[in-house]
């Protein structure tokens, strides 16, 4: 507990501003967006622009009806143009001198499948803005349908279990090292239950982004979608960074570095043993998704070492 | 092309438009080369190169991006252009909606061109035909000087208080845009002067006075009142576009409407044509008319809104009316002017006939003959006295 005493303050140094979201929005209980969006306006402060998109984060983005729900400027887009509306807004306010960054903040459906075009083509083009990825592996919003953001085994409404089913039959797109492929000035990954890791990771983004593109990826579990207590969301986070299901890294001008080294590193049924979506799965499909994250795990050492990174030390 | 010329030049339709857009020299562009658009971009990107404008020039990777950029820009508070045409129309579908609704006043230059499939990438206007319920403005152009002259007056007409939506200016694929044809520039401060400055309405830019661009209205919001306002800003822009055509006139001595009749007053028999067709047309008229048939002819130039109690004044007194389609509409009763064409005419009394034709689907040639045979059906109907059969006749289709 004096250790958890001792942290908290330190998160708070990184606030640089009021809550800039109304109390009582309405998200489910237990869920990490609404400290997801509080987090990143309290850090990066209150000249950001938001760009997002029908999703879960749209209700308390949007606001209801002619209400707000939140102090910033903020664009209601498409799932299809989010980073080329923002490349809009980003473009003319560069042209018309005004100092205020451009936050795109979507789920993994729209970053990862139907709005990876543009996405990708603002990081090719170095756009000056942050983009957000909330990953809760999947279209939790409209029901919880599987993405390319659903990990192997998952069991969604599209790729349920059955007789004949025993969840998705293909693992997840790598996207944040997909992000990284585009040599954009700052990608890293983030969650939740490590709110120091992403509160220098938002500081070094609002900084690059000054000089070009900025992808962040953020775990962020879904209670529903997941089936998983609304008290236990945080310590899924956590999970995910201790199994290596979800390392905590950042590539800075290429250079790759784990910003949280896990020492002893859990097995990933550590993580799926509480999870709801994965409660179906067999021992051998579970040795298939820690081959899978040992894999990832080895290649971003790889890149580490390759791209002569120093590393943290050991948490 | 910087100076300016006092008599004509010879440009294609496409350096006719990039022209205009120097002089409007908007804050952003954004766009994604298509055939036969490519060329506008090309010439803007390399009038940026050349320090020739100071706009913000965005290529993006996809024409549904140039439109999302476009937004993003204009919400910002931009005066925002771009170009397209054919399948980059089509993939901007989503969003000219998204445009409209928000009131943004984007003007968009169309090169038309058919839609897949199979591929072909000649003039029709099934593309821009495909977004006439969109929400923008249409504006249809007939040769070099109607492309410069629309892509101006759009200008005023996207950013006035009583319209404040969108406006896409065409003008046929090749025909124009890669032909050479004569131009009249005017000379860039008087374009200054009659563009004016842009204010932009609650930008996003004002970061002090924060503002949401587009939420969703709530389960029991506004939509349906939203749709109505937008209707009426349709309604309010007849004015608007015959009061910019008319100052346009003061400086240029070219005059426009909202449709161009032509040799109309004492026609019995008449054709409506969209685009460079209309050249041909008008030279059939002149020779049916030599010949001593009432022949007249209407131009179509805006088609959204369209000015239906406009037509059915001009047309009431035709006894015979043929409408030419470059789209079809498959499996409605004729192509989309066609249906317009007759719904307006509905209250006449007596009632025109309005046969339908379509023709030049996918570049297919219109000759002359094609159009006189399409006058003769006309002609014998009028003659005949009776009701001939509403089914498309297709001009110049080869046999099978």
């Amino acid at each position: 507990m004096a250790d958890v005493r001792k942290r908290q303050p330190k998160v708070c140094d990184y606030y640089t501003s009021e809550d800039g979201f109304s109390p009582g929005v309405a998200f489910c209980s237990g869920c990490v967006l609404e400290l997801n969006l509080r987090f990143i306006s309290r850090v990066l402060g209150p000249d950001i622009i938001f760009v997002g998109t029908p999703s879960c984060s749209a209700p308390v983005l949007h606001g209801q009806n002619t209400m707000a729900w939140h102090k910033h400027a903020y664009y209601a887009c498409t799932m299809t143009g989010v980073a080329s509306s923002a490349t809009g807004l980003s473009r003319y306010y560069e042209k018309a001198g005004i100092d205020a960054t451009v936050v795109c903040h979507t789920g993994d459906g729209c970053a990862q499948d139907v709005g990876f075009q543009t996405l990708s083509g603002a990081a090719e083009r170095n756009e000056k803005m942050i983009y957000v990825c909330y990953d809760n592996e999947g279209y939790m919003n409209t029901g919880i349908q599987q993405s390319s953001a659903t990990p192997f085994g998952a069991s969604t409404s599209t790729t349920p279990t059955g007789r004949a089913s025993k969840g998705k039959t293909t693992g997840s797109k790598n996207m944040p090292m997909v992000m990284a492929m585009h040599e954009i000035p700052y990608v890293a990954t983030a969650t939740l239950s490590h709110l120091e890791d992403y509160a220098k990771k938002l500081v070094k983004a609002k900084e690059a982004a000054k000089r070009g593109f900025v992808y962040l990826h953020v775990f962020a579990p879904c209670v529903p979608g997941w089936k998983i207590a609304t008290d236990a969301s945080i310590q899924v986070c956590r999970d995910a960074v201790k199994t290596n299901y979800f390392p905590l890294w950042e590539a800075e001008d290429g250079v790759f570095r784990i910003t949280q080294k896990v020492k002893d590193v859990k097995p990933v049924e550590a993580l799926t043993s509480t999870v709801g979506k994965f409660k179906h799965l067999k021992p051998e499909q579970v040795a298939i998704l820690q081959g899978q994250v040992d894999q990832r795990f080895r290649m971003l050492q790889a890149l580490c070492a390759g791209s002569a990174a120093v590393e943290a030390p050991a948490e | 092309m910087a100076e300016t010329h006092a008599g004509p030049i010879a440009v294609t339709g496409n350096e006719a438009v990039a022209e205009a857009m120097r002089q409007i020299n908007p804050d952003v562009v954004c766009a994604y080369p298509i055939t036969p658009q490519t060329e506008v971009v090309q010439l803007y990107a390399q009038m940026v190169a050349d320090g020739a404008v100071d706009t913000e020039f965005v290529t993006v990777e996809s024409e549904h991006s140039a439109m999302s950029a476009a937004i993003g820009a204009a919400a910002g508070g931009a005066r925002t252009m771009t170009a397209t045409s054919s399948q980059g129309f089509a993939l901007m579908w989503e969003l000219l909606y998204v445009a409209a609704s928000y009131r943004l006043p984007i003007v968009m230059t169309t090169v038309n061109r058919a839609l897949s499939g199979p591929i072909n990438i000649h003039c029709d206007h099934s593309d821009t035909m495909g977004g006439r319920d969109s929400g923008w403005l249409q504006i249809y152009g007939e040769n070099h000087q109607q492309a410069y002259d629309n892509c101006l007056q759009s200008v005023r007409i996207a950013e006035h208080m009583d319209v404040r939506t969108p406006v896409m200016h065409m003008y046929d694929g090749y025909v124009i845009s890669g032909a050479i044809g004569p131009l009249v520039i005017l000379q860039d401060e008087k374009v200054r002067d009659f563009i004016g400055p842009f204010k932009a309405i609650n930008p996003m830019l004002d970061v002090e006075h924060p503002v949401t661009v587009g939420p969703f209205d709530g389960l029991h919001g506004w939509y349906f009142e939203h749709k109505v306002a937008q209707n009426r800003a349709m309604d309010r822009s007849f004015k608007v576009i015959q009061d910019v055509a008319d100052e346009f006139a003061e400086i240029t001595g070219r005059h426009y409407g909202l449709l161009e009749p032509y040799r109309l007053d004492d026609a019995e028999i008449a054709i409506v044509v969209i685009g460079s067709t209309a050249g041909t047309t008008r030279m059939v008229v002149d020779k049916l008319r030599a010949r001593g048939v009432k022949a007249g002819m209407v131009r179509v130039r805006v088609f959204r809104p369209f000015p239906h109690e406009a037509y059915a004044k001009a047309l009431e007194h035709v006894k015979v009316v043929g409408v030419m389609d470059r789209a079809d509409s498959f499996g409605a009763q004729g192509g989309p002017l066609f249906l317009e064409i007759r719904a307006a005419l509905y209250d006449s009394d007596p009632r025109p006939q309005v046969l339908p034709f379509v023709y030049g689907l996918g570049g297919r040639d219109i000759f002359p003959d094609n159009i006189e045979q399409a006058f003769a059906v006309l002609e014998e109907t009028a003659r005949s006295g009776k009701r001939a059969t509403s089914e498309r006749r297709y001009l110049n289709l080869r046999k099978d």
